[in-house]
């Protein structure tokens, strides 16, 4: 039942919607209850209330007074648009759209409501649902452009561009004057028009209308950008070599540019009409670096010599820190790394100054031979050109021209890092800070040596030093909140390689909820950039959201997350199936001790929970609306008790998979655990994309080995079709390896010992595989591991 | 090393750059807000010589500019502002800070028609004080007293963009069009608020829920 106020209360009432948007909650409640005294039954006020109280912090209180409200009028839009807005602000976005309907239904002209429930449709991909929307929004205000221009995209998004460019177009024609040049919204909308056309293969009517409508667009590069392309695309050689070259004036440092230019020129394959082009940029910009760099991609023989001898020298001569950083990819190429250090070497032996055409600077003769000698030093520590006792040498050489250098420090850090010296190398990295305390990155680099030689400890101090002081909570509240993904990352590896799982997975999880945080940051801009009129930027932007989670800082956090909840599930297991004391020597009674004291805590800080939580609210401040919540369970005790670790780790398993299906390491997590859950349908599934992604890869090998052995021990529980679908499917996969074959597997194993390429991350994680088999090769693998990296203290 | 513009995409990467770099840090909500407003400011230096390792690499971000236009600015004038600027140690003295920045100012004329940029520099970094000084020919304006949070002064430079005003004239008249002076468009500064940035202390509220958000939420209550 609509109800009615008097003429005081609805002055009232307006006073409560003010006092909500001014944030002054306490007035509001005040004023609201004023009018419920005489109507306690007054739905739009009981609703407003709710809402102040929500965002008062008072979460669970709103919506029990929101459905109230509702309960009181049903009829009520402003009821359902607020039970909507509740739902909306605890992130439950489809209850929210659900009641946005309901009020949109009560209320089918507000313009508030029918915004709100758009943003959300798009926020949440429902594109027919959105479309809707922004064909209703449009018919209500047709004048406005941001409306069509809305529509448009709602179909664009939906996978109809040749309706969003007619979108765009029927608005074209509503037009009487041309909107001047500088008009932005404008400006934007033509591109937009332009790259749909595009989109839809018509290069042609692309690059017409790009040269009449587009002619003095206020985004300059992407005219000259899309001009080009779409020149080459139509075969029209001339005018794209013109297009390229005009982008390469412009900004000589984009390899895309220089290979586009050559490729409508002709001249792939012709490397003297290549070393031309780029000969010619080079002497045109002086301070051009790709034209002299790139070349060496594709130069051979003397000609590479020639060209690398010229590059390193102005190079070395500068004392450029990054030239090795810039020249390494060539390393694939043998006979090109090996051009490169002899031609280091006679820099080195020349006494450099014959072979330097160009001027001097500042008469510095040190700095060509230190940089030389860094130089070799890095090539030496390199993984395709190691040898580890020869870089120290070099970078000694270097240290002792220039003691004070942090890159020579760095470095020198980075060779005991890949002698296999954790400590060692974090205390030179400490060294080489205390150099230039000014610089963060070098403080970061300090902080993540720390880490890796599992001291936490030194490496939140380290850290401190950069972040900001005032942040309560210190340093690292600070580096939560500023989604320093590295350092969460690397501190819960830490904590994993030490055992410590809780606050391992505490700082997975901190990952995980960094890209929740960055998939809601969208939300505010499905209208802003509408507003701003930057079109094309929203959509990249939305496309780039609907693969968030594949990026690789996501796939980092969550494998690693896996592998801890693996090792959880694991503990228990293999103290009583066979008995064998792990690789750190804990013991079972120990075991059991720690894990039994973590259930104990977890009850403890949960009940602690509950007790603060009927606590009346003491500090919650009238407009202290983002006080943050408390963390009951700051070290993840309650995270590492878990009695279900396999449920728990789909929480990241299921992204991984969605996301990155063909990352081999994003399968063989999944297998691992689907296996332990005994799913063994989508274990397979894993199993069998793990496999054609790689099938020569050793993990596959060694599950294969378990599927079989598990199914072998588990055939009875099996449904008869499972058990049929599995059988055929099996079969699939590469030479069934029966266990007999596993001596084979683990020489295998064994043996990429002797790869000239192998890395000290990749034996320890060989010399874990075999730890994990109990294999006879352990012993021999710790030898031959120990006489390569003798300073090495895992293999000892 | 890659000299090109900036990406949505690039963003957790850029960000990673500056919170290595730098003690100025932002929520990943204010990289957007950059690479949403004036996309065409911000650019990023790319190493693309890495060989692919997964399906799923994403190029790596060596160096950046963050750039944008002042929205309301003090002085009636339309100019740029850089926001953040930073190069991976490993990747300094290619030139890469140089050329990032001249990108982003060519496109500060062009497309917004800024007659200035203008930064803030610590008064102790000589590396960029000489890149924006000698290099660049910023001039000085002023010493801001304790403008960073740990109590530095910061010198607050400008360049006037003149000189790319008049070779984008000299470059019309040569191609035969009519040289209609550019810029002037005064666009009024959007409402939208910048509070996810926590750059300075003092004048920031810190908080992403006080973002963009803020407003929303108030259009909301109007109706309800
Ligand atoms: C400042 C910074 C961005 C420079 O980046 P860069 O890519 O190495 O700079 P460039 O190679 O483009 O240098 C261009 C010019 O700047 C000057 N310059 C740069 N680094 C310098 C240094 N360490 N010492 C002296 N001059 C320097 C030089 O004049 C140089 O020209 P040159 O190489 O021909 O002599 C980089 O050092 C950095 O990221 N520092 C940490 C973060 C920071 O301080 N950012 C600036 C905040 S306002």
């Amino acid at each position: 039942m609509p109800q009615l106020l008097s003429a005081k209360e609805q002055s009232l009432f307006r006073t409560v919607v003010r006092n909500y948007e001014d944030k002054q909650y306490k007035k509001g409640i005040k004023a609201a209850d004023q009018i419920l005294k005489k109507n306690p039954k007054h739905g739009d006020t009981l609703a407003m209330k709710a809402l102040i109280m929500n965002s008062q912090g008072k979460t669970d209180e709103a919506f029990a007074l929101g459905k109230v409200a509702l309960q009181c009028d049903m009829k009520s839009h402003v009821c359902w648009h607020v039970y909507g807005l509740l739902y909306r602000a605890v992130k439950n976005f489809e209850e929210a759209i659900k009641a946005y309907k309901f009020a949109l239904r009560l209320e089918p002209e507000s313009q508030q409501i029918q915004r709100d429930l758009a943003l959300l449709q798009v926020q949440m991909r429902d594109y027919q649902g959105y479309l809707a929307s922004r064909r209703s929004m449009l018919t209500a205000r047709p004048s406005i452009r941001q409306n069509w221009t809305a529509l448009a995209v709602a179909h664009h998004l939906n996978g109809d561009l040749t309706e969003a460019e007619r979108v765009l177009t029927s608005y074209e024609e509503t037009l009487k004057n041309p909107p001047s040049k500088t008009d932005f919204e404008n400006s934007e909308a033509v591109m937009y028009k332009n790259s749909l056309i595009a989109e839809q293969g018509e290069y042609q009517k692309a690059l017409d209308h790009l040269e009449s409508a587009g002619k003095h667009n206020l985004d300059r590069l992407a005219v000259l950008e899309l001009r080009a392309t779409y020149l080459a695309k139509l075969g029209k050689s001339e005018d794209a070599v013109q297009a390229y070259r005009a982008l390469i004036d412009r900004n000589s440092e984009y390899k895309t540019y220089y290979d586009s230019l050559i490729e409508v020129m002709g001249i792939s394959k012709d490397n003297q009409a290549k070393k031309a082009v780029y000969g010619e940029y080079a002497e045109k910009y002086p301070r051009c670096d790709a034209a002299r760099r790139l070349p060496l991609d594709f130069l051979e023989g003397d000609e590479f010599r020639g060209a690398a001898d010229q590059y390193l020298h102005r190079m070395l001569d500068k004392g450029v820190p990054s030239t090795f950083a810039n020249l390494k990819n060539l390393y694939s190429d043998r006979p090109k790394k090996e051009v490169i250090s002899s031609l280091v070497q006679q820099y080195i032996d020349g006494g450099k100054s014959e072979a330097n055409e160009e001027p001097k600077r500042s008469g510095d003769t040190s700095k060509g031979a230190s940089s030389a000698f860094y130089f070799l030093a890095q090539h030496y520590n390199y993984y395709l050109s190691r040898e580890l006792d020869k870089a120290m040498d070099y970078i000694d050489k270097a240290i002792e021209l220039e003691p004070q250098s942090v890159d020579f420090h760095l470095t020198k850090a980075r060779i005991w890092k890949n002698y296999g010296d954790a400590p060692k190398a974090s205390e030179i990295m400490e060294y080489a800070r205390t150099l230039d305390t000014r610089d963060r990155h070098i403080n970061t680099k300090a902080a993540k040596y720390q880490l890796r030689a599992n001291d936490g400890v030194a490496a939140l101090k380290t850290m401190g030093m950069f972040t900001r002081a005032e942040t309560v909570g210190g340093p690292l509240v600070d580096l939560h909140d500023m989604q320093c993904v590295w350092f969460l990352t690397e501190d819960g590896q830490s904590y994993a390689r030490q055992g410590k799982w809780g606050l391992a997975l505490k700082r997975f999880n901190s990952i995980y909820n960094i890209f929740d945080v960055w998939q809601e940051d969208q939300f505010d801009f499905h209208s802003f950039s509408l507003r701003k009129g930057q079109i094309r930027a929203y959509v990249d932007m939305m496309r780039w959201e609907d693969q968030l989670r594949e990026h690789p800082f996501y796939t980092r956090a969550a494998l690693s997350a896996v592998d801890v909840y693996l090792k959880i599930h694991d503990r228990p297991l293999l103290n009583g199936a066979n008995g064998i004391s792990e690789v750190n020597g804990e013991d079972a009674a120990e075991r059991k001790r720690v894990a039994k004291k973590a259930r104990k805590d977890a009850q403890k800080a949960e009940r602690e929970a509950e007790a603060k939580k009927n606590e009346p609210n003491k500090a919650s401040k009238d407009g202290d609306n983002d006080a943050k919540k408390k963390d009951d369970d700051p070290d993840g005790v309650k995270l590492a008790a878990t009695t279900e670790p396999m449920k728990d780790a789909m929480k990241f398993v299921t992204p991984l998979l969605q996301f990155s299906p063909k990352s081999i390491d994003a399968q063989t997590a999944g297998f691992e655990v689907y296996i332990r859950r005994k799913k063994y349908v989508l274990a397979l599934k894993c199993l069998l994309a793990a496999s054609a992604l790689d099938s020569h890869n050793s993990k596959v090998h060694q599950q294969i080995v378990s599927f079989k052995l598990a199914l072998d021990r588990d055939s009875e529980s099996l449904a008869p079709k499972t058990a049929e679908v599995i059988k055929s499917e099996f079969k699939l996969l590469p030479a069934l390896l029966s266990p007999k074959d596993s001596p084979s597997i683990e020489k295998d194993i064994a043996s990429v010992l002797q790869l000239p390429t192998i890395t000290f991350g990749a034996a320890q994680e060989a010399l874990e595989l075999l730890n994990s088999w109990k294999s006879g090769e352990v012993v021999t693998f710790k030898t031959s591991a120990e006489k390569k990296w003798p300073k090495a203290k895992i293999f000892a | 090393m890659d000299i090109r513009l900036l990406k949505p995409s690039d963003i957790p990467h850029v960000q990673h750059v500056n919170i290595t770099n730098l003690p100025e840090n932002y929520f990943m909500k204010y990289y957007l807000y950059h690479a949403l407003c004036w996309p065409q400011l911000s650019y990023v230096a790319v190493d693309v010589s890495r060989p692919q390792k997964t399906p799923y690499d994403y190029p790596r971000i060596v160096g950046y500019v963050l750039a944008k236009m002042e929205e309301d600015p003090p002085d009636g004038v339309q100019h740029g502002h850089i926001t953040s600027l930073s190069v991976m140690r490993t990747h300094r003295r290619l030139g890469i800070a140089e050329k990032l920045m001249r990108q982003s100012q060519q496109a500060m004329v062009e497309t917004f028609g800024a007659q200035y940029v203008s930064l803030h520099v610590r008064v102790s970094n000589n590396a960029a004080l000489r890149l924006y000084r000698d290099t660049l020919g910023f001039k000085n304006e002023k010493i801001e007293a304790k403008y960073y949070a740990d109590g530095e002064d910061a010198h607050s430079m400008k360049l006037d963009l003149g000189f790319i005003r008049e070779q984008i004239t000299d470059q019309q008249e040569e191609d035969g069009d009519e040289g209609e002076p550019i810029g002037e468009m005064g666009k009024k500064g959007e409402e939208v608020n910048e509070d996810s940035r926590v750059e300075k202390k003092r004048k920031v509220r810190v908080g992403r829920g006080l973002g963009v958000g803020d407003l929303v939420e108030k259009n909301e209550s109007q109706k309800a």
